[in-house]
């Protein structure tokens, strides 16, 4: 009983004092809160907005450097049309001029056009161009099945950049929910036979060589358990099977996991067209994502893919043709797959740093095999409409390694983005 | 736990036990769950939130979302859907959160990504816990003490003063305290508190209107706990009845949110 009446003391002493300066605080918070509300504003469903962007790039080898003016235009529609009924179009269209030769052209990317028609809660149907896209991991995407062929131009070499702007693969596509569960079919038919670089192309030949399918399932065995399962096969494609895992470690850190396997050809062989037989190759991406209470967010991955060269292939490749490590690297750029065995590659999000709405990302891929890195770190600053960013990307490693054969070794690129 | 984190934790403890001794009779919880009824429609609804932040007195920003949100039928505990209206270059992506399994949607890179609460907590979202949450099923309330505070408006309430301490250790504040008016069950004001005994944040409930049935408040005037300067103004809209099926609530069906 001796003890409850300091304990009182001392929480009267502990909080008297910050209490009257919190209710002068208070008082002028709410006084600022008095200002006349504005309308809220409403959602649209028109979305565009238009980038200029200037590139500087510094070759390997001291060629010319590579300049580059970009200017983009990206429109957006996501609205309803009937009961039930949703249309979907996005598209972007890149006006470039470059002295690169071949001379870099203007590109147009239809990334999606669909209906959605969502005959009940339970139960929805797509048709039409759709970016059907999976994974867990950040930096490199086993089970995104869809991503081969799927860039047409690119503007940056951010995962999130490369994500964005793709063409969506046309399906017809169903999926049906429980209240845990989830089921999709997906057929993605022949449209095309190959890539096309026309400009204005609907480029059925990348999205949609041959016929193939898609069926994803998921189930949520516990809050922190919500497996992803996808099998993918086709025409001339051997069946895949991929899977997501995520979860919770604490607060704040989020681990995951994406894996896929199935037959299929190494990387050199597609690369070189060589008369390879089909193998199990196994492509796996694991690691975790952490974050500050000073909104610093990092991410550390580990990737793995069976399928390309280990170092005695990647050496023998090299020493084989000079052209041919080059070859390997827009392969595996085209089908954005990994190009090398092993890698580490590490990201950091940084929001508000320093000063408010200014924002820094950065990764670093380091190749394992070769011991080459690709790096690039962007700071942006954002008004309400406006975005402006800098962008520099360096790839180095010694002769011979993975990204030292990467033609463009420097660049910094300056990019304004406004919001229409 | 420093010397000084136990002292501030034992003489809360303290001081809400000998309050709630001293006075004994109402059912704190159930005050608090009044109080949750008043914030909460009993069925799933929708409504748009504007957030407008002010630093030094000058509006530094402003967003605009709009949320579903369904009680949940096993805990009762609120899960949401969230989309995200304003400003433009956010326009359009989603959030769920269905306890601490938060996930994030980007239309443009078509990603569904999981989020930690930490990263949640970066984001103007995490102020809509002050709102849509049910306190009384994560929170074990005592009765601190009756006390006449000035309102949001300047109006003075008779109030009952609750002590909230955490059921579970993965909600987002240690303990809060809550000030709720003994003649209507209203939220009158709130600090919410991290478990060093820090202050995170006050909230001030206000603009009480009818919406679905029941005078709610309609603005809430949230002040952080570390720099007063910096204001965040809630206010709500266009409340209405919404149908939020069990198989929406999930990462699957992100992509198909369309609100009304």
């Amino acid at each position: 009983m001796q003890r409850l009446p300091v304990a009182m003391a001392l929480a009267l002493l502990m909080s008297a004092a910050p209490v009257r300066a919190a209710d002068t605080a208070d008082t002028d918070a709410l006084l600022l809160a008095d200002q006349p509300a504005s309308a809220p504003q409403r959602p649209q469903d028109w979305r565009l907005s238009v980038e200029a962007a200037r590139m500087h790039g510094v070759m390997q080898g001291g060629g010319s450097p590579v300049e580059t003016a970009r200017l983009s235009f990206d429109l957006n529609y996501d609205g309803k049309v009937g009961p039930g009924l949703r249309a979907v179009l996005s598209d972007r269209l890149d006006l470039v001029h470059s002295n690169t030769s071949p001379r870099e052209g203007d590109v147009n990317t239809l990334r999606e056009a669909y209906l959605s028609w969502q005959y009940s809660a339970q139960e929805i149907f797509d048709v039409g161009r759709v970016n059907l896209r999976y994974g867990a991991a950040s930096g490199y995407n086993p089970t995104d099945f869809f991503k081969a062929g799927a860039v047409r131009s690119i503007v940056s070499p951010a995962p999130a950049s490369l994500r964005e702007n793709r063409l969506g693969t046309v399906v017809v596509q169903g999926q049906k929910l429980w209240s845990e569960s989830s089921l999709t079919a997906a057929f993605s038919p022949r449209l095309g036979s190959a890539p096309s670089t026309n400009a204005s192309s609907l480029d059925f030949g990348a999205t949609n060589p041959r016929h193939r399918w898609l069926l994803q399932g998921s189930h949520k065995f516990t809050e922190s358990f919500n497996p992803q399962v996808l099998v993918f096969g086709g025409e001339g494609t051997p069946t895949q099977a991929g899977l997501n895992l995520t979860s919770l470690v604490n607060s704040a850190t989020v681990a995951f996991l994406e894996f896929s396997t199935g037959r299929g050809q190494s990387l050199a062989a597609q690369a070189l067209a060589l008369p390879e037989a089909e193998r199990w190759q196994h492509r796996t991406a694991f690691g975790f994502t952490t974050t500050t209470a000073f909104k610093l967010s990092l991410t550390a991955e580990a990737e793995l893919n069976s399928a390309a060269p280990d170092r005695p292939q990647w050496d023998a490749l090299g020493a084989a043709a000079l052209p041919n490590p080059l070859r390997l690297l827009a392969t595996a750029q085209s089908l954005q797959d990994l190009p090398v065995r092993k890698e580490l590659f590490f990201y950091a999000s940084w929001q508000d740093m320093l000063v408010q709405h200014l924002d820094l990302s950065a990764f670093v891929r380091g190749d394992l095999v070769t011991r080459s890195r690709a790096q690039w770190l962007e700071t942006r600053y954002h008004w309400d409409r406006v975005d402006v960013a800098v962008q520099w990307q360096v790839y180095s490693g010694r002769a011979g390694s993975v990204y030292a054969a990467v033609p463009q070794r420097r660049g910094v690129q300056v990019v304004m983005r406004v919001f229409l | 736990m420093n010397m000084k984190t136990f002292l501030r934790s034992a003489a809360f403890a303290a001081w809400f036990a000998a309050a709630s001794i001293a006075h004994g009779a109402p059912d704190a919880q159930a005050i608090l769950a009044a109080s949750d009824a008043v914030r909460n429609p009993d069925k799933p609804f929708g409504l748009v939130v504007t957030l407008i932040e002010y630093r030094n007195s000058k509006q530094t920003d402003a967003n605009t979302l709009e949320v579903y949100s369904k009680a949940d039928r096993a805990g009762g505990q609120y899960s949401s859907l969230i989309r995200f209206v304003a400003p433009k270059r956010d326009a359009n992506k989603l959030m769920l959160k269905n306890g601490n399994d938060l996930w994030f949607f980007d239309p443009s890179s078509k990603a569904s990504i999981r989020l930690s609460p930490q990263q949640r907590l970066l984001g103007q979202a995490s102020n809509g816990d002050v709102v849509t949450v049910n306190l009384a099923k994560d929170y074990k309330a005592a009765l601190a003490g009756e006390e006449d505070v000035a309102d949001g408006e300047r109006v003075t309430r008779h109030c009952y003063k609750l002590g909230l301490t955490e059921l579970t250790p993965d909600v987002t504040y240690h303990h809060i305290e809550m000030w709720i008016e003994a003649r209507s069950s209203r939220p009158v004001k709130a600090r919410f508190y991290a478990e060093s005994g820090r202050l995170l944040k006050s909230a001030y409930y206000r603009k009480f209107e009818p919406r679905l049935g029941v005078d709610r408040p309609t603005e809430v005037v949230i002040i952080d706990g570390l720099d007063p300067n910096w204001v965040t103004v809630m206010r709500y809209s266009d409340y209405a009845w919404r149908d939020v099926p069990d198989e929406w609530l999930q990462r699957d069906y992100l992509p198909r949110f369309k609100p009304e």
